[in-house]
């Protein structure tokens, strides 16, 4: 029994840092319609500006982190305002185009720097160690993970209900004519949208270089790990992302301690996420918590 | 009275003329010219031009495919180069037992019915969530070669080499082998493409793309026009991926990456969307900047080499992604569009218009 | 007048100084960005500087080297061109690299009769068919790991083993030799598991630990093993791990931290710190020409030096019984070469039947976060027993 519950420990944490990849993801969704392929690359972004500061700086990795969440922040604001904005209108696929091509760009940007390969690993910042009990152990960047994704979903919890901002990007998001007609700037909340996206990024990928280490390709991996969460949790649900994700998380943990063993070479935890997708996407195309679209001639 | 070599004015009476593809004489001549001079163009190419040409013509082949199910129906398929990956590994358990012309056709049909399985949920889903089942495709097909011992696990499978005629293909006569290969299969297929808007089928393709619930109404049937337009697009895919088997000598799962689903779909953009010559100059644009870009990355490692960086390597994924935003933003119509004003130039020259 | 003189003899020296230097091209294609270019980046600074430095002390009288590393990101198309290109040109070896790039290209290679180096040490390259131009600079990966299980039998009998490799055919290549070979030492191995991207081995290790396993074997790159070691570190498993060439080494020090101690790990090179000829010559290479710590600190930088060594050593020797500098008089001075390199823990030896350089390997396992021999250099003769059947 200890075997299935460390499982699903592990499977919680996986599924906290895919959440807080959703995260973002959705918000961009949610407030501009727009499936960001490059956000892989913002959690690399994220990731490496914090490794790039607390090594080569010295500085404390909570600082680095603080500064590297808002340095992705701002890369997001900026890959709104010059590559997106001329792109309002168009079809769908010239957006999810320039989101790979974008993806494209930011790799051999990446590549400019000593960070494009490689694995690296941030300074350690976490006592040793970490929480066992009855034979289920977690480490502390572990136990981390799952606080820091608690944390970003209450104060993003906090930021739709309550603050002015918060209010109009869901004003946007319902109805974009009417919170124009309001006053409401459309503009500035795609990019405040895309901003917020690069912080939940960052930390996703704060996170990874905590628990795992830091590689390109893996943190690159993440961003396509997110598109079976979405459509789990609903590609405009904040609450699906979290839910999603954990559970994505989950099943992955359980397909590789439960399936591997009779699959020759194993590594079912990478496919079965995909595998619910498609089913998700036959069964339930909005996902579990996703708005319906009703369509009319 | 008309020129028929020039086009002076509309006079067109009848559908028939109206529908005809070719409205002038120069036209129908500038294509024999052109179908000439792509025959003889490898009698001035040295092995290492013919190589590259190759590959642009076997990518152009799947983006045609990738055009009838993007651009022509407008189903976003991030898995493309999965379909063109079953061709490919039909090819390479077909080909010791079947000519390789024979191979060919076997291939895409294969291809086409995984095109038509995979594009079973179109009939339930559509745009965003559609384009992320096809990237599940490419996923799962690439784990499932990957775990397949049958397919080497993605590994290398040898294609046996060609005998044709008493022909032998060997090392120095490959490329030109299958330039012709591939280019008498291209004309065929590029026809075939270039008619298939002229069809019933073709119609229904672009008025379910227009609005699905109109071409509902209008008595079409959405659902089944779109798994056709996978299974077509697909088996132009698979036509190419057996090519590709041929051309590189073996078969191996990179070849057939999402990375190279994401390159047709590029491909495709930047030549111009639902466009037969922007199926052409997609391929050949991108290719050959990727070429390029490697030869000035060597430029740049001789001048400016820090430690620890590769300032070389970053300049072709840099110069690939930037080649898709600039087009995205400033020429949404690719390079198809660029091609059609330089027509209508020459058309009206010397006057101007 | 006197001046034009001068100035036809000034010309005449240059065109005998540019005729005798004959320009030798040597291509190596390999991941510099992409999948495996951890590895693959140093590999290059290492085949780029051996080059250099074959040049500036002019090691071989007569050829300057013209050395291109071109990135082919992992991709074989990538490979196949540059290897057509360096055919068409007349090169006389190729230096290749990845597993599944060589494998792809073995019919083509037999065809046109250029030797190839590959980085991949995968036994499959050099066993038929179209195996004769393709040369290993070290033992096979399937060597690699019988040499680790022998180590690992010497010292727990009857040990139960799992596997963890690289899901692709590099991974793959150790596992068969590896089993006959634990049914001939007495050891067991339980499972082999292909290593997922995934970022957490929480269910792998915890199954591995349910059967009963005492030692990991990796088939795979450092990134990967270190954090999987790291994952078992953190779940408080008795299991002891190790490793065939590309798994371990300093790389895997460093990102594994204190994880890594004990970790068992083969391979060919020298480490940095030993002090030897081997490790003074590549640390001297590295610091000529302004390589960071990391890069000379890491196992593929010898190892490309090696590689483009293997190279230029047969150019040499066939410039020197008197032939032109060809493909086939390349190949004809591999087949007879034996070459006590500074580089490796034994000589470069190739024959018709051996087309493995250096045949000895050494068992290393790290103690305080460096890595130091455990054996002395030793061929594995089990390895050919469960191989060649002999």
């Amino acid at each position: 029994m200890s075997y299935f519950f460390q499982l699903l420990v592990s499977g919680i944490v996986v599924g906290s840092v895919y959440a807080l990849a959703a995260l973002g993801f959705v918000l961009i969704y949610k407030a501009s319609r727009v499936i960001n392929f490059a956000h892989g690359h913002f959690i690399a972004i994220g990731a490496f500006t914090a490794y790039a500061l607390a090594t080569s700086l010295g500085l404390s990795v909570w600082i680095a982190a603080a500064l590297a969440l808002a340095f992705t922040a701002i890369v997001g604001y900026f890959t709104e305002r010059i590559f997106l904005k001329p792109l309002v209108g168009q079809p769908i696929i010239s957006v999810i185009m320039v989101t790979i091509g974008l993806a494209s760009v930011f790799g051999g940007l990446i590549h400019m720097t000593p960070y494009g390969s490689g694995n690296f690993s941030l300074p350690d910042f976490l006592p040793e160690g970490g929480v066992s009990f009855a034979g289920i152990s977690v480490s502390y960047p572990q136990l981390l993970a799952v606080v820091f994704t608690g944390v970003f979903l209450a104060a993003f919890g906090w930021f739709f209900q309550r603050s002015t901002v918060g209010i109009a990007m869901r004003a946007v998001a319902d109805d974009q004519m009417a919170s124009m007609s309001l006053g409401v700037s459309v503009e500035k909340v795609f990019a405040l949208a895309w901003a917020a996206a690069g912080v939940t990024a960052a930390a996703a990928g704060l996170i990874v270089g905590a628990i795992s280490g830091l590689n390109l390709e893996g943190l690159v991996g993440i961003g396509l790990k997110v598109f079976p969460v979405v459509i789990l949790g609903g590609l405009d649900s904040i609450p699906g992302a979290v839910v999603g994700g954990i559970i994505i998380g989950i099943l992955e943990n359980l397909a590789a301690g439960y399936l591997d063993a009779y699959i020759p070479g194993g590594g079912t935890g990478d496919v079965f996420p995909f595998l619910v997708l498609l089913l998700v996407l036959w069964f339930k195309p909005h996902g579990l918590f996703g708005t319906e679209e009703i369509e009319r001639v | 009275m008309r020129n028929p070599w020039t086009r002076t004015g509309n006079y067109k009476t009848s559908y028939a003329q109206d529908t005809t593809i070719f409205a002038t004489y120069s036209e129908q001549a500038s294509l024999v010219v052109f179908l000439v001079g792509m025959l003889v163009l490898p009698r001035f190419l040295v092995r290492g031009d013919m190589q590259i040409l190759d590959l642009i013509l076997i990518y152009a082949l799947a983006v045609l495919g990738l055009n009838i199910i993007t651009g022509y129906a407008g189903l976003i398929n991030i898995g493309h180069a999965a379909f063109m990956g079953v061709g490919a590994y039909t090819a390479a358990l077909v080909a010791p037992h079947l000519p390789f012309w024979a191979v060919l056709p076997v291939s895409g049909l294969v291809a086409a019915m995984a095109g038509a399985v995979v594009g079973i949920p179109a009939l339930r889903i559509k745009h965003l969530y559609l384009a992320i089942a096809t990237l599940a495709f490419q996923l799962i097909f690439e784990w499932a070669v990957g775990h397949s011992p049958a397919l080497e696990q993605g590994g290398a499978m040898a294609m046996p080499r060609v005998v044709f005629l008493g022909y032998k293909v060997g090392f120095k006569n490959h490329h030109y082998f299958w330039y012709y290969v591939t280019f008498v299969v291209l004309v065929l297929m590029a026809f075939a493409f270039r008619n298939l808007l002229r069809t019933r089928f073709g119609r229904s393709l672009v008025a379910v793309r227009d609005n699905d619930r109109a071409a509902d109404a209008m008595g079409m049937d959405p659902g089944r026009t779109k798994v056709f337009a996978f299974a077509l697009g697909a088996f132009y895919a698979g036509v190419a991926g057996a090519l590709y088997a041929y051309w590189s000598r073996a078969v191996v799962i990179e070849d057939y990456s999402l990375m190279i689903s994401i390159k047709f779909l590029a491909m495709a953009i930047v030549g111009g969307l639902g466009t037969l010559v922007g199926s052409f100059f997609g391929p050949a644009f991108l290719e050959l900047l990727d070429i390029n870009m490697e030869t000035f990355s060597y430029a740049i490692k001789e001048i400016y080499n820090p430690p620890g960086v590769d300032v070389g390597s970053a300049i072709r994924p840099l110069a690939f992604g930037l080649a898709i935003v600039l087009f995205l933003i400033f020429e949404p119509r690719g390079l198809a569009n660029w091609w059609r004003l330089l027509r209508s130039y020459f058309r009206n020259w010397p006057f101007k218009y | 007048m006197k001046n034009k003189w001068t100035l036809w003899a000034l010309a005449a020296v240059l065109a005998m100084g540019f005729a005798a230097a004959e320009k030798v091209h040597i291509m190596w294609s390999g991941a510099i960005t992409g999948p495996t270019s951890d590895a693959g980046k140093y590999y290059a600074q290492g085949i780029e500087d051996y080059c250099s430095w074959a040049n500036d002390t002019g090691y071989v009288s007569g050829v300057e080297f013209v050395c291109e590393t071109r990135d082919d990101q992992y991709n074989n198309a990538n490979t196949l061109r540059n290897f057509e290109e360096a055919v068409d040109r007349g090169d006389p070896v190729f230096l290749g690299y990845s597993t599944g790039g060589t494998l792809q290209l073995k019919p083509l290679v037999q065809e046109v009769g250029v030797p190839f180096i590959p980085a991949s040490y995968h036994i499959g390259n050099i066993d038929p068919p179209d195996n004769d131009y393709i040369f290993l600079p070290i033992a096979s990966y399937s060597e690699q790991v019988i040499a680790v299980l022998e180590y690992i039998a010497k010292v727990s009998p009857g040990a139960k083993v799992a596997m963890a490799i690289h899901p692709s055919p590099f991974g793959r290549a150790p596992v068969e030799d590896a089993k006959k070979a634990a049914g001939e030492l007495g050891i067991e191995i339980v499972e082999v598991q292909e290593m997922a991207k995934g970022l957490d081995y929480t269910a792998t290790l915890k199954r591995f630990e349910n059967k009963g396993v005492q030692y990991i074997v990796y088939q795979n790159v450092a990134g990967p093993v270190a954090n999987m070691i790291k994952d078992a570190k953190r779940l408080g498993l008795k299991v002891k791990h190790a490793g065939a060439h590309y798994a371990g080494g300093p790389d895997l020090l460093r990102l594994a931290g204190d994880a890594a101690e004990g970790f068992l790990w083969v391979t060919a090179y020298y480490m940095p710190h030993e002090d030897n000829a081997a490790a003074k010559f590549v640390k001297e290479l590295g610091a000529k020409y302004g390589r960071p710590a990391d890069a000379i600190e890491s196992v593929h930088y010898p190892s490309g030096m090696l590689a483009a060594a293997i190279a230029i050593e047969a150019i040499k020797e066939a410039g020197e019984a008197g032939k032109k500098i060809s493909a086939e008089s390349v190949y004809q001075a591999l087949l007879k070469m034996n070459w006590p390199n500074k580089l490796a823990v034994g000589p470069v030896t190739y024959s018709k039947d051996d087309h493995v350089g250096v045949d000895q390997l050494r068992v290393l396992e790290a103690k305080n976060g460096t890595f130091l021999p455990v054996t002395e250099p030793f061929s594995s003769s089990l390895f050919r027993k469960v191989h060649y059947g002999k």
